[in-house]
């Protein structure tokens, strides 16, 4: 039978695609929710009463105020910056696929028109070759004819093109890929810078972590063993 | 501890107001009856008063004689001094008799916890018996032990080789009294708990054998019959002090040196008791109102409610209603009110901490692993697996997820402590309600005068305040201690984090410096794309690309043959009847003479259903324009319905144009380019048809048959649209199909009409109707 060879589908691209786009966008979202949360932290804890109370506590709060609003507004940037250099370019090139579906189901009905009228064609050529046989087939094969040849166009066209637009998605994410690493990796390093520069602000720079967990203890202990708090 | 010596009216009242607070053991000195050795003083003690008043009383007999008979002042004189050296020398037999009791008795009490520690503590720490908790009977007697050791040995330096003239016991108290008070006041504040657990201990009788066997081995001393017996002896003891004291002071005849000292000892010995009351009191102050808030269940809440406790509640009511109205209340504390304030704003901060963290601890977790899966996907999209395997694929999947680190840390560091924090909280909160109360009752009985119940009134008061106050201080220093803590840790957390993931995305690929802006390469490979003729064929634009013509095939030109258009097929429709009007399946080549080229959608009326030669195959039709033959299988029926169903979806087309790229022209810029005169949408209609056409040959000659009949189905189930392009459907309602097709030829979705309105709705909603 003709055309019997199937073409190779990429369709795990598409898949690829649009599974990538739903990814991406989450992950922005979550990236957003995050840095929102962290600066719920620092808007509540300066909207408590206890800042007019202790200065140092205030002063605490507001470095840490800041330091959450430029996390927020990098974190934002980044978004916005994968959003146009990756989510943007996704969309593109998954609108290219309806276009290759239609015409790889186009070129499949071509092939069904092409297999009937083929059959009819060897039908009429097995059969005795009456006269009216004759003139049935040779109408047959003119009919035959205009449908395989727009079959074969459909055929190779495809089988040309296909690969190419499947390669040619190197090329088209690379510079996305390498977009995306370097909007996160600018993004910590900043967010590093910030909150490195907070720790030496804030009081006890360098207290490693077992100081302060001892600490931690040894100061609620001290409050277990006052007698205005419950021993439950 | 109130000794007997000195009677004070006051102190006989709060002996008699404190009587529901008593222990009696602690508040009430008691005399037992195996201290001999002390009570053999007592009627000294009492001689030795009533010596000195004598004496006094001789003493000021001489002073009034002298004035009176200045001559006879030498004799007097004389017998004074001899009266008073014997005075003296009585005072110091006294008072040597007494340093020596009070030496043999702490040598005794310091045996007696010696035997204590050895034979009782010592042998029950070591078996380890399950709930025998040995520290909450004894806690801290070893220390007891070593205060007394200390004290003996102190005695006995001050004594021993010293003059009975210049023996100072009391500098030997002042020096230990700091040590002796904190020691002590343990035992006494824990020696409560004590008695109690002892009582709880003796109820269980495999416990009772290990007690009753340690006490076996104190070889039944009479003073140490029991295990309660044994607890109490430092009790005892340090009521002891003030008393040993006393009577040594009396004793000491005021030249002596020690005089001074002994007092000032005194004194700071019955201080040491008045702290250690104080503090037992205290305790038994939150004590009780704790009990009451925790233990009580509604049964006993209502049968405590009676007479005076409504009457109570009501009063505490009111007066807080009229602080609330006027304003202050006559009894103020700043520094409670200012604590107070700072416990309420330290308790806020650490509850929204606590919250905000968690939920900032769980986007973190959330966001990272996305961040890193979406990166890994983009990452194997964009690379050829084959290629670069090696150096890439390795680091994103082993890399460590940043925000396990962070999480784990961040319970540890952060939310932990500040939790616990939080939960430390109500218990003060209940007691400063306690106390607000406790304020409103003084207050109310301060503006009546009511001298004895305001009185009581203010020193619970005052007793809650002290201690919340003073512990309240305490609380707030740590608790603020603990927040800042927590704040940096967290902080500094954040910080690593930032670190671990600016690494993580670092060793994935080595950060390229590009020049061009991505923008430019993807819009060119985009096109290239896009000029890929499969692309073209069925890109929705009809947008004319202006760059890279070389790659499109070069245009078949048409021979200039005039198209159809719609006054032609008016025509046709006029002179010929419905039956003899057929459509142009596809694009039909003129191969044989004769033949007419024929466009999709084309309309044609058929003239005679045979050609010249007789094949039935081969028909001759009118186009409007010209006539000819044509293969019959590329002919179907002309239905005037579908015309109707055409402009249908040239509706939805219009959309579809936009959103959904479906293919519209059927062949490469030609039909654009040289249109049919009605338009592109027409155009459209009839390749649309033809579409349909071309996926109804799929099937088989029963769909045609469908068609034509235009069966009426029924919807099964309602069926909700979610576009323009779908049609609601209510169940069991009757619905018109028009096409059992949707455009890209998929078979689940079928065109249906009802009251007018036209949609796609699912194949398996639908049921045939039959007819009966």
């Amino acid at each position: 039978m003709p055309g019997s060879r199937p073409i190779p589908l990429p369709c795990r691209l598409e898949e690829q695609t649009k599974r990538l786009q739903k990814d991406m966008k989450k992950s922005t979202d979550a990236d957003l929710a995050m840095s929102k949360s962290a600066v719920k932290i620092s808007l509540d804890l300066l909207s408590n009463p206890l800042c007019e109370q202790d200065q140092d506590f205030l002063n605490m709060v507001t470095a840490l105020d800041t330091a959450m609003k430029r996390m927020d507004a990098f974190n934002q940037e980044k978004v916005n910056q994968i959003q146009k250099t990756v989510i943007e370019p996704l969309k593109k090139f998954g609108s290219v696929f309806p276009s290759l579906n239609m015409a790889v189901k186009r070129r499949e009905q071509a092939l069904q028109d092409y297999r009937r009228l083929q059959a009819k064609v060897e039908k009429y050529e097995e059969k005795e070759k009456t006269g009216p046989v004759l003139a049935k087939l040779h109408q047959a094969r003119e009919e035959l004819r205009p449908v395989r040849d727009d079959f074969e166009a459909k055929n190779k066209q495809l089988l040309d093109e296909m690969p190419r637009f499947y390669n040619s998605r190197l090329d088209y994410f690379q510079p996305s890929f390498e977009s995306l690493i370097r909007a996160q990796v600018v993004y910590y390093s900043e967010m590093h810078k910030i909150f490195g520069d907070l720790t030496q602000q804030l009081d006890q720079p360098g207290c490693p972590d077992e100081q302060r967990e001892r600490e931690n203890e040894a100061r609620l202990s001290e409050l277990r063993a006052l007698s205005i708090v419950a021993d439950d | 501890m109130e000794p007997k010596e000195a009677p004070g009216k006051e102190n006989m009242g709060t002996k008699k107001k404190n009587l529901p607070f008593l222990r009696p053991r602690l508040y009430m000195l008691e005399r037992r009856k195996t201290d001999t050795v002390v009570e053999s003083s007592v009627p000294g003690d009492h001689s030795g008063t009533l010596r000195r008043s004598q004496s006094d009383r001789s003493e000021y007999n001489q002073k009034l004689q002298e004035k009176m008979t200045p001559q006879a002042g030498c004799s007097t004189a004389e017998t004074l001094t001899q009266e008073d050296e014997h005075q003296i020398q009585r005072m110091m037999a006294k008072r040597a008799k007494i340093i020596k009791e009070l030496i043999q008795t702490e040598k005794d009490y310091l045996n007696d916890l010696e035997l204590c520690v050895r034979e009782v503590v010592q042998p029950l720490r070591n078996k380890q018996v399950d709930r025998l908790d040995v520290d909450s009977l004894f806690s801290n007697i070893e220390s007891v032990h070593q205060i007394s050791a200390k004290l003996l040995s102190l005695l006995e330096e001050a004594t021993t080789d010293v003059e009975p003239a210049m023996q100072v016991i009391g500098e030997v108290f002042l020096q230990i009294k700091g040590p002796l008070e904190d020691i002590y006041k343990i035992y006494c504040y824990h020696h409560d708990e004590a008695h109690s657990v002892l009582e709880s201990y003796e109820k269980e009788e495999e416990l009772k054998q290990h007690l009753s066997l340690c006490i076996q081995s104190l070889k039944g001393k009479p003073n140490l019959l029991d295990m309660g017996s044994l607890m109490i002896k430092p009790i005892q003891r340090v009521m002891k002090y003030p008393l040993l004291l006393c009577e040594l002071r009396n004793s000491t005849p005021s030249s002596h040196p020690d005089f001074q000292a002994l007092e000032d000892a005194y004194a700071a010995v019955k201080h040491i008791n008045v702290n250690i009351n104080e503090l037992k009191r205290r305790k038994d102050l939150v004590l009780k109102y704790k009990k009451n808030d925790e233990e009580e269940s509604l049964k006993d809440k209502l049968s405590k409610l009676n007479i005076h406790s409504i009457s109570k509640k009501s009063k505490r009511v009111t007066n807080h209603l009229k602080i609330l109205t006027r304003g202050e209340s006559q009894v103020k504390d700043n520094t409670f009110n200012r604590e107070e304030k700072l416990f309420r704003s330290l308790e806020k901060t650490v509850r929204h901490c606590v919250k905000n963290i968690s939920s900032c601890l769980q986007h973190v977790q959330d966001a990272m692993p996305l961040a890193l899966q979406s990166m890994m996907e983009l990452q194997e999209i964009s690379h050829n697996k084959d290629e670069e395997e090696s150096s890439y694929s390795e680091s994103p999947s082993n890399a460590p997820n940043p925000s396990e680190d962070f999480a784990a840390h961040l319970q540890k560091l952060v939310l932990t402590p500040l939790s616990a924090l939080l939960s430390l909280f109500p218990g003060p909160q209940k007691l400063i309600q306690k106390r607000y109360d406790k304020l409103l009752d003084y207050n109310s009985y301060l503006q009546r005068a009511a001298a004895d119940e305001s009185d009581l009134a203010k020193r619970e008061y005052e007793a809650l305040n002290a201690q919340l106050v003073e512990e309240l201080q305490v609380f707030n220093l740590a608790a603020r201690k603990i927040l800042l803590n927590c704040l940096c840790s967290f902080v500094t957390l954040l910080r690593d984090l930032m670190i671990v993931a600016q690494r993580v995305h670092t060793t994935t690929v080595p950060v390229p410096q590009l020049a061009s802006s991505i923008s430019e390469i993807q819009n060119r490979v985009l096109e290239e794309v896009q000029n890929l003729n499969f692309v073209k064929d069925n890109s929705a634009t009809f947008i004319e690309r202006k760059l890279s013509f070389e790659k499109k095939k070069p245009v078949q030109t048409l021979p200039e043959v005039p198209r159809q258009t719609d006054t032609h097929r008016s025509k046709l429709l006029s002179t010929y009847s419905t039956e003899a009007l057929y459509q142009a399946k596809r694009k039909c080549n003129a191969t044989q003479e004769y033949d007419i080229n024929l466009l999709e959608g084309e309309l044609v009326a058929v003239i005679e259903q045979k050609d010249p030669l007789g094949s039935t195959s081969r028909w001759l039709v009118d186009t409007g324009i010209i006539k000819g033959y044509v293969y019959s299988s590329f002919l179907k029926p002309y239905n005037p319905a579908r015309v109707q169903k055409v402009d249908a979806e040239n509706r939805f087309c219009d959309d579809d144009f936009d959103n959904i790229s479906l293919f519209v022209s059927s062949r490469p810029a030609r039909d654009s380019v040289a249109g049919t005169p009605e338009g592109s949408i027409s155009g459209s209609s009839s390749s649309l048809s033809g579409t349909c056409g071309k996926s109804e040959t799929n099937g088989t000659d029963a769909d045609s048959l469908q068609e034509a009949d235009e069966q009426i189905f029924y919807a099964v189930h309602a069926f909700q649209a979610r576009s323009d392009h779908e049609l609601s459907l209510q169940e069991y309602q009757r619905v018109h199909i028009l096409r059992f097709c949707d455009l890209s030829g998929n078979k689940e979705w079928w065109l249906a009409e009802v009251q007018g309105q036209k949609g796609y709705v699912p194949a398996n909603y639908l049921g045939k109707m039959t007819y009966a």
